[in-house]
């Protein structure tokens, strides 16, 4: 028997004549070593590999592949005879092997892991799994470990094909390569997102509704890759070294720190609400933010005037990531079980510097505030920086004061929309038990609220005719940030308004003070002579 | 998972003999009081029966135990450890075989058996051993290369129960295993429970086939409507429901003058002669049994057998449940 043994032993252990196939030692070895490195494997990979070569789907889209990129080869070539000997030809052979790769690639394989996933919700294997050793995290690396692998086969399968199209020139090697560097980026990015949305729903109607979700989401970002890809193959490359240099980094990172986000997302939802799913994210959320940032940064200082676009679209995606993510932490559950009781900081610094990551509406709305007011404080010192730099002031405001002003009023309203979500969620949770999700809804609903509500009594004081701007609109984020647009808006008003706030988020931290100031408790000897023993 | 988590104070159950220990446990869907208040303890190497009636709870109860939900009140363990604080811990005790049966395509069953050995933790060696193991105690080397699909129900159970026995659990939770199987695939399914009490696991299974459970359990555990209504040995629920036990004498020659002497007997009702036979209901202990008999005798009644009829698990179901939880 080999070091590791094989499966097939245990269920032949009856038939000694099934060892005997094995002749030479070289065999022996390899099944060895192979059997060695399975076991030091996710077991999920092992499993979905074995599944995926017996199953239909993989064997069918494998075989597709194979023949239309065979038929390709044959058809493009014969369709670009004779002058495929004298004139570069790889553009259009490159378009038809993208178009053959990009489809498994971006739709089979993501929608694939999207499926294994819910089935193992669906079919009851994954309550099956949740007992066993495996972590959430590790079974939501499997799935896109196997998923990874699956496109690795099929890449293989098709690089003779691109090598031959490179070799009918027309198309240099880096572009050849940022091209399936972006389809392979792209793929991994789709199957975490197709991930993520798997466990999401309970319902049959919720199933539906995000399966629908995941294929609105594949078929658009398909159409976007390909769009991207194929002008890179026909129209060659527009942009300058450091816009590539800064696009490629730019999209290795925001890819990792949001596939690491929405891992972390797939696992906490997979994760018991007795242990601590909430510090992962919060950590994720950050990371993800300060290499935002980080790029921001790094766009103004290297990209030139047109880096305002980089601001700009990093300044709305933080917007969006924390105006979801603080809903959500906002919506938590107060109770703190003693398992996670147990693993709270506990020193004075620790204290002081790590509460806020543990689970808790309150410690998560103070979490979401300093990440929100970072992102101010970094934003308009980026700002400030770019205006030293180029001399004008990003993003169109006439003046530094008015995107201060504007940076300060969109900071102050997103945490003073969260201390009100705060409010509504102690409401729900009276006789409820909501999931974190309903967080977002109740922002949605207080930001509506919060500016119809004053629009439309001043409407009805002034027999419904329009009137001026008053500091009673300070609820109407809408209106009070237009007027700090036009530059029009009092620096009274907006210190009214950051007041406010301020006083609403004391209040909120004050009157938990139980949730802020968790008391850690001690492990018992029995779990921690378990914990030792392994 | 929604229960709603209530901060339980931490505590270990004090008997070092007790495998299992559900301790006020309360599960809550809404309004509705799944499990309401359950305490009992199961010793180590006992086979323990949870009898009910659809919905009675004792599902949910097995999958709290087993890890996979959380009680609204009040906490389980597992050879001391929390099923709420330390769930990785009893994971690693437990075997756990819920009711349905969970299936992956395109797999055949050593490749399932060794994909749940893997996610366990066992490598190289030690998981071959244990497949085999696994597959020669259940009974299913045989059909090791089959795919699952085609496998009967009863080969499923014999699969599940190797999947939940792979990593050589000390506590099996067994949720309706027999539902289902023919008779010869029932006694051989019970032939393993003992025999793994035999080998010191602790058992907790339910079952709707009482007559099975009788014969195999060494305490029973009645539950209906959440509600815990009576633990112990079939005997020991019995006793504590009534004290009264059926008898029958066979008397020869005289039965029908000892059955109107019998009437005159305080402790005794529910006379009846046929033939032979006297049979009636006694109100006492066995001693008081004892003295009846041998008084029959001095008085000359020539008592040829004496018979005591013990309650079926049936009639003791029927008797905890009836009308008991409203």
């Amino acid at each position: 028997m080999s070091g590791g043994g094989s499966i097939s032993e245990a269920a032949g252990a009856n038939h000694p004549a099934s060892r005997a196939d094995k002749s030479t030692e070289f065999w022996l070895w390899l099944d060895d070593v192979c059997e060695r490195f399975g076991d030091r494997v996710n077991p999920i990979l092992v499993k979905e590999t074995r599944q995926a070569l017996k199953s239909r789907q993989f064997v069918v889209t494998f075989s597709l592949l194979l023949f239309a990129a065979l038929a390709w080869t044959v058809a493009g070539s014969l369709s670009m005879m004779p002058q495929i000997y004298t004139t570069p030809s790889a553009q259009r052979m490159l378009v038809g092997y993208y178009i053959v790769l990009a489809i498994p690639m971006l739709l089979v394989v993501p929608l694939a892991a999207y499926r294994s996933l819910e089935g193992e919700i669906d079919d009851g294997t994954l309550e099956l799994l949740s007992i066993t050793f495996l972590s959430p995290k590790q079974i939501v690396l499997g799935k896109l470990a196997s998923a990874s692998l699956q496109m690795l086969l099929y890449f293989i399968a098709l690089f003779p094909c691109v090598a031959y199209a490179y070799t009918l020139r027309g198309v240099d090697l880096p572009t050849v390569m940022l091209l399936m560097a972006c389809l392979l980026v792209a793929g991994l990015l789709l199957t975490t997102i197709a991930l993520f949305f798997a466990p999401l729903a309970v319902s049959r109607t919720g199933r539906i509704a995000t399966l629908l979700a995941v294929l609105l989401i594949l078929v658009m970002a398909e159409y976007a890759v390909a769009g991207l890809s194929i002008s890179l193959i026909l129209y060659g490359n527009p942009l300058t070294t450091q816009w590539v240099s800064f696009l490629v980094v730019a999209t290795l990172l925001v890819a990792m720190t949001t596939g690491y986000l929405l891992t972390s997302a797939a696992a906490a939802q997979l994760t018991p609400e007795s242990e601590n799913r909430s510090t992962t994210l919060r950590l994720a959320c950050s990371g993800l933010s300060a290499t935002v940032l980080g790029l921001a940064a790094f766009a103004v200082w290297s990209l030139g005037d047109d880096s305002q676009a980089v601001l700009g679209l990093a300044g709305v995606s933080l917007l969006m990531l924390w105006t979801l993510a603080g809903s959500m932490m906002a919506a938590e559950s107060g109770a703190m079980t003693p398992r996670i009781r147990r693993e709270l900081p506990s020193s004075f610094l620790a204290r002081m510097f790590l509460t806020w990551l543990t689970p808790g509406p309150t410690t998560g709305i103070v979490f979401a505030s300093i990440n929100v007011i970072v992102f101010g404080v970094t934003f308009d010192f980026l700002a400030t920086e770019f205006r030293r730099q180029y001399g004008v002031v990003p993003l169109g405001p006439r003046s530094p004061d008015v995107l201060r002003q504007i940076i300060v009023l969109v900071c102050t309203y997103l945490i003073g929309y969260l201390v009100l979500v705060r409010c509504v969620m102690v409401v729900v949770r009276i006789n409820n038990h909501p999931r974190v999700e309903i967080g977002i809804a109740a922002m949605v609903a207080v930001s509506v609220l919060g500016a119809l509500v004053p629009y439309s009594v001043g409407m009805h004081l002034n027999d419904y005719r329009s009137y001026p701007y008053s500091p009673w609109q300070i609820t109407n984020w809408m209106w009070t940030t237009n007027q700090a647009v036009d530059g029009s808006l009092s620096g009274l008003t907006v210190s009214l308004i950051a007041g406010f706030v301020g006083i609403g988020l004391l209040g909120c931290v004050l009157a938990a003070g139980h949730h802020v100031l968790p008391g850690r408790i001690a492990t018992p000897d029995k779990v921690k002579q378990e914990l030792a023993r392994g | 998972m929604n229960a709603a988590i209530v901060p339980q104070p931490i505590g270990y159950h004090s008997g070092d003999d007790d495998c299992i220990e559900l301790r006020r446990l309360h599960r809550f869907f809404g309004e509705t009081k799944a499990v309401y208040d359950v305490s009992f303890t199961v010793p180590r190497g006992h086979v323990f029966g949870y009898i009910g009636p659809n919905g009675a709870g004792k599902t949910t109860s097995m999958r709290i135990l087993a890890t996979l939900d959380l009680p609204s009140y009040g906490d389980a363990f597992v050879d001391g450890l929390s099923v709420v604080n330390d769930p990785e811990l009893v994971r690693k005790r437990l075997g756990y075989m819920p009711d349905s049966f969970g299936t992956y395509r395109d797999v055949n069953c050593v490749e399932y058996l060794d994909f749940f050995a893997r996610a366990y933790g066992l490598v190289g060696r030690e998981r071959i051993a244990r497949l085999d193991w696994v597959l020669g105690f259940t009974g299913t080397r045989g059909m090791a290369e089959k795919p699952i699909r085609g496998l009967s129900k009863g080969m499923k159970q014999r699969l599940c129960l190797g999947r939940a026995l792979i990593h050589d659990p000390a506590v099996m939770i067994l949720d309706e295993p027999a539902a289902g199987l023919d008779p010869r695939a029932r006694i051989e399914l019970r032939r393993m429970i003992r025999d793994l009490a035999d080998r010191g696991k602790t058992v907790l299974i339910s079952s709707h086939i009482l007559t099975e459970l009788a014969e195999m359990c060494d305490s029973v555990g009645i539950i209906e409507q959440g509600q815990l209504l009576a633990t112990g040995s079939v005997d020991d629920i019995q006793r504590q429901q009534s004290h009264q036990r059926e008898l029958t004498l066979r008397i020869l020659d005289t039965a029908a003058g000892a059955a109107k002497r019998l009437e005159t007997v305080e402790s005794v009702s529910n006379v009846i002669l046929d033939g032979e036979l006297v049979r009636f209901a006694f109100a006492g202990e066995l001693r008081d049994q004892a003295s009846l008999v041998a008084q029959l005798v001095g008085e000359g009644f020539a008592i040829a057998e004496v018979t005591s009829h013990k309650k079926s698990l049936e009639d003791v179901f029927l008797q905890v449940t009836e009308g008991l939880v409203q």
